[in-house]
């Protein structure tokens, strides 16, 4: 999705959740329109961020730990068997990068 | 040393709200460097991080000018590197977010560098921990910049969805 595309779905969802509070001097108020315009391109920005950047945390995440990973390439070797490879590309496959 | 760290705002959430300055108008700029306590801090959504901008003039700076790096300890898998450029917001949580059931809390301290030094870029430590939406405890060592040379007088906390729904927020100066 375009930036705009993303800005489109941020005030949708700002609107669904309006009323929206601020805390000033811990005093707990509703939000401005200025502060709900800057909620919107807030959110849109750091939609923008997980689409085009979350895939790298999503495959750390679910990348085995390196003792792990050499621990199926060993048993690999041992039996001819492809259990890292098929870890790694599964792990891609699930967490695309986008186009 | 006794008496080091002058408390010079502070924000107790009780109540949810969507987000909050410290500093600001109650910016005091006699101090070289800055530390926030940020104790017991949950959100009402899950995955979701605390995220937050310095703020200039009491206004929150929006430019795509934040870069980070962060090194992520997970108690439950291997550590993990995290960084990124030309963002519009820092964050405290790595990407996977924090949880909202009891004790899935995050505790930090950050450390703010030459925010009264218009001639400068300001910059940020952070040291993290929490524990995440699956109860996995995770620890998070590293910091930002705002590549814009100008002065701050605060910190503005947000989240990507939901609210901050409570925890204890306090800036400091350290005595010179």
């Amino acid at each position: 999705m375009t930036l705009e595309e993303l800005t489109v779905e941020a005030t949708a969802e700002i609107e669904a959740a309006k009323p929206l509070y601020k805390q000033v001097n811990n005093e707990r108020l509703e939000f401005t329109s200025a502060d709900y315009d800057q909620a919107i391109i807030d959110l849109a920005n750091s939609k923008w961020n997980d689409q085009q950047f979350g895939y790298i945390q999503a495959r750390q995440e679910a990348y085995g730990s390196v003792q792990d990973q050499l621990d199926m390439q060993y048993w690999d070797s041992v039996n001819s068997t492809t259990t890292w490879a098929d870890h790694i590309a599964q792990v891609k496959s699930d967490n695309p990068k986008p186009e | 040393m006794a008496g080091s760290l002058i408390k010079i705002d502070e924000e107790i959430v009780t109540s949810s709200v969507a987000s909050f300055t410290l500093g600001g108008s109650d910016w005091d700029s006699s101090y070289d460097v800055y530390m926030v306590a940020m104790n017991n801090v949950q959100l009402d959504t899950d995955t979701k991080n605390i995220q937050y901008q310095f703020t200039a003039s009491n206004t929150p700076q929006t430019t795509a000018n934040y870069d980070y790096a962060s090194k992520n300890l997970r108690a439950n898998t291997g550590f993990a590197n995290e960084s990124n450029t030309n963002l519009t917001f820092l964050y405290i949580n790595s990407s996977t977010g924090t949880g909202t059931a009891t004790g899935e809390t995050t505790q930090a301290i950050l450390y703010l560098f030459n925010f009264n030094n218009s001639s400068e870029y300001s910059f940020v430590t952070k040291e993290e921990l929490a524990r995440d939406y699956n109860g996995a405890l995770r620890g998070g060592q590293g910091g930002g910049v705002y590549t814009v040379a100008e002065a701050h007088n605060g910190i503005h906390f947000f989240t990507n969805a939901g609210n901050i729904a409570s925890g204890t927020f306090t800036l400091y100066g350290l005595k010179k």
